[in-house]
């Protein structure tokens, strides 16, 4: 049975990855490409697709690990505050002025924010010389909300047009994928992503509870500690991509556990790739369906995700991690 | 039964308005609450009169002295009671309605400013000026502003012969100067072609896909605030490499005077011809 469903899962991600590549407000003959054509192609649509893959891996992968090491199945990577620090180191950045790096300067405080944030959650939550999963959990909703309110304040006092447009960019957009951020962030991202599959095992234990997994002759305060770090790097790595991308982190663990089952092992790297394609659609739908508009991403991700994740709901009894 | 009483109280309502209206034909007190507005009142020599402007009244210089009342969306109804303004000019393309329900019902006075379009401004001025009680003034700053159009207006008509132009307002996200605004109007009259003209906002977030596809001849980017708007549109210019404009160094920055119906639109068009010949 798995290994079927586990075939068709691959080929629907394949699917739409072509889909997402030639389709669009205007099809591609991918046989029979123009001039224009392919400089769209490579210009244009692959590093986008480059980009909600990577952001839509790191997403889907991160929102697996924090709900298990947090088990709690509400849980995803902007929970903690991480999506709203990246945004307000962002507009505060652009608010003194900070251009040195050119177009890479947006990105790169809104990595900073993000990592910075992660460190400051991670602080809040250690305690007797580990991490705990409630006081993660709560301290990273005290700090979202001091974010939230701080950027809200800064614009609702600022009358900067530039500072609203570039808040704008937080709220998840793809249009601007470019090649140059691609390797920096895929570094990141494939470490993350390195370090949660070696600790696949140890996520499984640790899903049904700590003393369990002590039992099992795992160190779960460490675990704990490095899946914390590979999913703070990978969340960090996603919004300096493309800024906020909401509700990926949270549905794809949930959807990939109801069709392929818990293991994390599984679980981890399918809810990544889950996460990469859903965003290409997401991506694809947002640019095709008004043009020449394009919607942010972002929204769309929500405005789909969020359905089939009351209608899963229903469909199951208890939604677990 | 009825009847009477209901034309009795029309009759004094009217009566009751138009004392209203002589009384305040020449407002003292005026409060602002959109940028456009401000910069016509400033031309038609109101500066004087003005006591109240939001926080985005940039110019003229002066407009920044002024009291501020908060922003356009969200002024705040307390700061322009505690102004004691004669009269509120407000405007339809900015400002929510229930300020204006709010002001009338705290029976303080709104003049509302229609004209969205290049060819609506000289007649929007005119009854502004007739409002405020300076028609003179209006007279003259309206026919300065056709003048200046017809000055521009371009006998072009074939289609073929019109060069494409698009309108950058912010590089990321793209977002273009659709159909709606003086920048568009700005654009029609030279008698070039808008390639966002099918767009259904004003200011849409516009596909770079569709931009590379509609090839444009001239690349306009609008100033921006804050920052420099150079560095900022490298990236999206870097995508538009193979179109025309790009490949021709077409591309031209220009200031930020077509941002708002108001006088200094003139000088925009102007920049906007320089850039295209």
């Amino acid at each position: 049975m798995r290994p079927v469903r586990i075939i068709l899962f691959s080929s629907v991600v394949l699917g739409i990855l072509l889909l997402a590549l030639f389709a669009g407000p205007r099809m591609f003959n991918p046989f029979n490409l123009t001039t224009m054509d392919r400089d769209i192609l490579y210009a244009i649509r692959m590093p986008r697709v480059v980009v909600a893959m990577l952001m839509g891996m790191a997403l889907g992968a991160s929102g697996a690990i924090l709900q298990g090491v947090l088990r709690n199945p509400l849980a995803d990577p902007y929970i903690l505050g991480i999506s709203s620090g990246a945004s307000l180191c962002a507009a505060l950045g652009l608010l003194s002025g900070f251009y040195f790096f050119g177009s890479m300067s947006v990105p790169l405080t809104a990595f900073v924010g993000a990592a910075l944030v992660s460190v400051l959650v991670g602080a809040f939550g250690w305690k007797r010389g580990g991490l705990w999963p409630e006081r993660l959990l709560l301290a990273g909703i005290g700090l979202n909300f001091l974010f939230s309110a701080v950027l809200m304040l800064l614009m609702s006092v600022s009358s900067d047009e530039g500072l609203r447009r570039a808040v704008l960019w937080m709220f998840g957009d793809l249009s601007m994928a470019d090649w140059s951020l691609i390797p920096s962030a895929a570094v990141f991202i494939v470490v993350g992503m390195g370090l949660v599959l070696s600790r696949s095992k140890a996520l499984n234990a640790m899903i049904l509870g700590d003393e369990f997994a002590h039992s099992l002759g795992f160190a779960v305060q460490r675990e704990r500690l490095v899946l914390f770090a590979a999913m703070a790097l990978m969340t960090s790595a996603s919004v300096s991509l493309g800024g906020t991308i909401g509700f990926i982190g949270l549905l794809m663990p949930h959807i990939v556990r109801f069709l392929l089952g818990a293991d994390s092992r599984l679980l981890v790297p399918a809810s990544a790739v889950a996460g990469g394609a859903f965003l290409c659609f997401a991506d694809l739908v947002g640019r095709s369906i008004l043009p020449p508009m394009e919607l942010p991403s972002g929204t769309v991700t929500a405005v789909f995700g969020a359905p089939y994740f009351l209608y899963l709901l229903r469909r199951k009894d208890v939604l677990s991690i | 039964m009825k009847r009477p009483l209901i034309v009795i109280l029309a009759i004094f309502g009217l009566s009751f308005t138009v004392c209203a209206a002589e009384q305040a034909s020449t407002p003292k007190r005026i409060i602002s609450l959109s940028p456009a507005t401000t910069e016509i009142l400033f031309s038609l020599g109101l500066g004087g009169r003005i006591v109240g402007v939001t926080s985005f009244c940039d110019r003229p210089a002066e407009a920044k002295k002024k009291s501020k009342i908060g922003g356009m969306s969200n002024p705040s109804l307390e700061a322009i009671v505690r102004l004691k303004p004669d009269i509120v000019v407000m405007t339809t393309d900015g400002n929510p309605r229930e300020v204006d329900d709010r002001l009338r019902a705290m029976s303080l006075k709104t003049y509302v400013w229609t004209s969205r379009t290049l060819a609506e401004l000289p007649q929007g001025i005119r009854k502004l000026a007739g409002a405020m009680g300076v028609q003179e003034q209006g007279e003259e700053l309206a026919k300065e502003i056709e003048e200046g159009i017809e000055k521009y207006r371009s006998e072009k008509s074939g289609a073929g012969s019109r060069k494409k132009v698009v309108y950058i307002v912010w590089p990321e996200p793209l977002l273009v100067a659709g159909p709606g605004t003086a920048i568009h109007d700005a654009v029609v009259l030279l008698g070039l072609d808008n390639v966002a003209s099918r767009a259904s906002s004003s200011y849409p977030r516009y596909s770079i896909e569709e931009l590379i596809r509609s090839s444009p001849d001239v690349v306009i980017v609008g100033k921006g605030t804050g920052m420099d708007i150079r560095t900022v549109s490298q990236g999206v210019l870097k995508k538009l490499a193979t179109v025309p404009a790009v490949r021709n160094g077409k591309v031209c920055y220009v200031s930020d005077h077509l941002y708002r119906l108001a006088p200094r639109v003139i000088q925009g068009i102007e920049e906007l011809a320089a850039c295209v010949r």
